[in-house]
């Protein structure tokens, strides 16, 4: 998931950002700093509460690890040249986005299904642009 | 199992609501408190929730 590198697009439709990730704030300092994203507003959630809150999900071996996902994970990381590192906390937790309104309804969700499963940037800035339009 | 993966397939949950969400309170980089539902108070929020940090 990179939504973070679009920052500047989704603060221009008038939504904020936030990432969370798993592990400790050192985590979150060492993801500001690689990504070059200072000002973005990376949370921890080690105990996985918002994970679990958010709807997301626990991955099989085969959705971590089956060949679909292999193969869609090495495509994506030849095409940006991003490639996973270590993971932090749960391996097999998976992630995913939520729009959050203002009256804190949620018109938009993508929770991934394995773990090469990423809502594209192109598609949530679209739902944002909405969630703006309907407040 | 390994790299603690479900034994069986789980299905997503995606709320109609965030209020489960709320009241959780998660340390921000500079290990400072931060109650997420503060974060949707004045406007719209994108929140993703990371597999890894890469």
């Amino acid at each position: 998931m990179q939504l973070h590198r679009d920052r500047d697009k989704f603060e221009a439709a008038g939504v904020g950002l936030a990432v969370i990730g798993q592990g400790r704030p050192e985590h979150a300092r060492d993801f500001i700093a690689a990504n070059e994203v200072d000002g973005l507003r990376v949370l921890v959630d080690p105990a996985r509460e918002s994970y679990e809150a958010a709807g997301a999900k626990i991955a099989t071996v085969n959705e971590l690890l089956g060949p679909r996902v292999v193969a869609k994970g090495t495509a994506s990381a030849l095409r940006t040249g991003l490639f996973q590192t270590r993971t932090k906390g749960h391996p097999a937790q998976l992630g995913g986005v939520l729009i959050v309104a203002s009256d804190g309804s949620v018109p938009y969700a993508h929770l991934a299904g394995d773990a090469s499963d990423n809502a594209s940037n192109d598609e949530v800035l679209r739902a944002a642009r909405k969630a703006v339009r309907s407040a | 199992m390994p790299l603690g993966a479900s034994t069986g397939r789980q299905h997503t949950r995606p709320p109609d609501r965030a209020d489960a969400l709320a009241d959780l309170v998660l340390q921000d980089a500079d290990g400072k408190d931060v109650r997420l539902g503060d974060l949707w108070s004045g406007r719209p929020v994108v929140l993703a929730w990371l597999r890894h940090y890469g």
